[in-house]
């Protein structure tokens, strides 16, 4: 079953795909998580990672023709680990962020509960 | 006195012949420094026509001939060169070439020498038409001598031809010296045949190199091809004016190597130098792509190759020559086709993990396997019809119309939807998938439950844009009494969720009891995609 550990967990969601996101908050809401968001773009999703209670985050690489990484940045900065969601894969992923998870999209349930398992347990 | 008488016809006699010894050594003499500078002539060998002359002089001035005449050939075959000697050489001169008469052939088929006393006593005289014999108006010949030049290897290159008027001229020691004359005559053709044969083998082989070179230069200038060359040990560079070209410098420029390793970017420099080291040091070739910065800043990319060389088999390599291209618009192209890949990829995965969304939540609102079935194939031809329209446009966008038209179209609603079209909406791709969903969502329940379930039903939509917001109304009447749902299905959710949330706006569902409405409020810049920085 669910991992205690993510039940009420705080989670960030940055997605612009409509779809995508629903899905996304669906397979959170199963683990039991509160999801923060969607952000459906780069502006939106900084405002709530500057501010927003959470305890972890799933970025999407790349949110309405901009990279996430500047919101990863700051998340950092909070001491907030995130993970990475992409169509490009890990070879999306630059820079300094290159040991957060990367979940290639499409992934499963199961995918996305080891990665924020592994993200509250780190 | 009889012996005195003796003794003076003795010594008159001995005068006589003293003084014919004195002669025939004077003669003798005369012949010998003749003959020496026909040898000399022939030895110094610089002008054929000098040569050929002095030989038929020396003939003439040996043998006391009146007319002598040199006909010879070097290019196979034909007599057709001449040199004329002797008083009578002017009279000759409009004569045409000798004929293969039986008197000529023995001398230009190489057969011996002819020497007669009187030609035309001569039983092979004068069986030849069109003249039979000497024609009209050339130098009476009755003396006649005649020798072919023959070469060492036996090939007849010519004949020497003597001629005097009077009878019995010609003795047999002047056919011995005409023997000699003739064979300084064979070593003098000859060796202008080997001068002219080296000479066209070397035009020829200038004429080959030069248009070896002509045409590698043409198809380096047409391949936009630059060439270089270096000098191992000196480090001495030179550069076409095209190599020149490619590292933005002009023609006059001075390029040397040092201006070549500095002209390449910091990032590659090292690789290219370790490549030229390595080329030169194994042999190996030298291939390589680099970036280049030319003097007004701008960054270009340049193919080089090239080998080097060693003079000495398995020496060190003395020289390193190539050739160097500008293939900046080849990396351009190879770069907008690896974005291109990558924006495939990314737009793949990202319809992929839509499916799997559509999937997903389908499922959790299907009550039978049959309905999830129905539900979850309308949906992905919905999302397959947008896809269509994005396609046509080249994934930029498609218009708000075509949208709507295209989803109604579907559910088989058109002739039953009252399209009332506002001002020409065009939506950036992620917003045509998503208004596309929704209109899909809407449309479907207009047909399972709603306005379109029956045959008076009605559905109109209406749309504006005002203040940078799209007002799209909606709006069902004459339908079946609507009842608000016990609880929201996936259509109710994306649009109020999903696509307000997506798009930055508003989307409102009212269950009235004439008729479902659906107001979406939605920021034209969301819709056209300029949300981003």
């Amino acid at each position: 079953m669910t991992d205690e550990r993510l039940v009420g967990l705080r989670v960030l969601v940055v997605e612009d795909e409509m779809l995508v996101s629903m899905l996304v908050e669906d397979m959170l809401a199963d683990f039991g998580c509160a999801v923060v968001g969607p952000a459906p773009d780069f502006d939106a999703a900084m405002a709530l990672a500057n501010s927003a209670e959470i305890d972890a985050a799933l970025l999407d690489v790349n949110v309405a023709g901009r990279v996430i990484f500047p919101v990863a940045d700051a998340l950092k900065a909070r001491g907030v680990p995130f993970a990475f969601a992409s169509g490009y894969g890990a070879a999306g992923v630059e820079g300094d962020h290159r040991d957060a998870p990367v979940l290639q999209k499409p992934f499963r349930q199961i995918d996305l509960e080891r990665a924020l398992t592994g993200l509250v347990s780190g | 006195m009889s012996s005195s008488s003796d003794t003076i016809k003795a010594g008159a006699q001995a005068t006589v012949r003293e003084r014919a010894l004195v002669a025939a050594l004077a003669d003798e003499t005369r012949r010998s420094e003749v003959l020496i500078r026909v040898g000399e002539a022939v030895g110094a060998g610089r002008d054929i026509d000098v040569i050929v002359q002095t030989v038929v002089d020396g003939g003439v001035e040996l043998t006391r001939a009146e007319v002598g005449a040199f006909f010879y050939d070097y290019d196979g075959g034909r007599f057709g060169f001449y040199a004329l000697s002797g008083a009578q050489r002017s009279a000759l001169e409009h004569f045409p070439m000798p004929r293969n008469t039986a008197v000529f052939a023995q001398t230009f088929a190489g057969v011996a020498i002819v020497r007669s006393d009187d030609i035309l006593a001569d039983p092979r005289y004068g069986g030849n038409p069109p003249f039979n014999g000497i024609p009209g108006g050339h130098p009476p010949v009755r003396s006649y001598l005649a020798a072919p030049v023959v070469s060492r290897s036996g090939e007849v290159l010519g004949g020497l031809l003597f001629g005097h008027s009077e009878p019995g001229r010609f003795s047999a020691a002047d056919e011995r010296v005409v023997a000699g004359v003739a064979g300084l005559g064979a070593a003098a053709v000859d060796a202008m045949r080997r001068r002219n044969e080296a000479l066209a083998a070397s035009e020829a082989q200038r004429g080959v190199e030069a248009s070896l070179a002509e045409r590698l230069s043409f198809a380096l200038d047409a391949g936009r091809m630059g060439s270089w060359a270096l000098d191992v040990d000196s480090r001495a560079y030179e550069a076409s004016d095209l190599c020149k070209a490619n590292y933005g410098r002009q023609p006059d420029e001075d390029f040397g190597f040092a201006d070549l390793v500095a002209s390449i970017h910091e990032a590659d420099r090292d690789r290219m130098t370790r490549a030229m080291e390595a080329a030169i040091r194994d042999g190996s070739d030298y291939d390589i792509e680099y970036r280049v910065i030319w003097p007004d800043g701008q960054v270009r990319w340049v193919h080089a190759r090239g080998r080097a060389d060693a003079i000495v088999p398995g020496g060190a390599a003395k020289r390193m020559a190539g050739i160097s291209l500008d293939i900046t618009e080849r990396r351009r192209a190879e770069a907008r086709q690896q974005l291109m890949l990558n924006e495939l990829n990314h737009r793949v995965k990202n319809t992929l993990a839509t499916v799997q969304s559509i999937a997903f939540q389908t499922l959790r609102t299907a009550r039978t396997p049959w309905e999830f079935r129905e539900a979850f194939e309308a949906r992905l031809l919905a999302l397959s019809e947008t896809h269509n329209l994005l396609t046509q446009e080249n994934w930029e966008g498609a218009a708000l119309r075509a949208i709507i038209d295209s989803e109604l179209e579907a559910l088989g609603g058109v002739g039953r939807a009252v399209v009332v079209p506002g001002a020409e909406v065009h939506l950036s791709p992620k917003a045509a998938v998503a208004v596309g969903m929704g209109i899909h969502e809407l449309a479907t329940n207009a047909v399972k439950y709603g306005a379109l379930s029956v045959s008076r039903g009605v559905v109109t939509v209406h749309w504006q844009v005002r203040d940078g917001l799209l007002e799209l109304d909606w709006t069902e009447s004459d339908g079946p009494r609507v009842e608000t749902p016990q609880r929201r299905g996936f259509g109710s959710r994306l649009l109020e969720k999903g696509l307000a949330a997506e798009l930055g706006g508003s989307v409102e569902l009212m269950y009235r009891k004439q008729g479902l409405t659906c107001a979406m409020r939605l920021p034209m810049a969301a819709l056209e995609g300029r949300n981003r920085a």
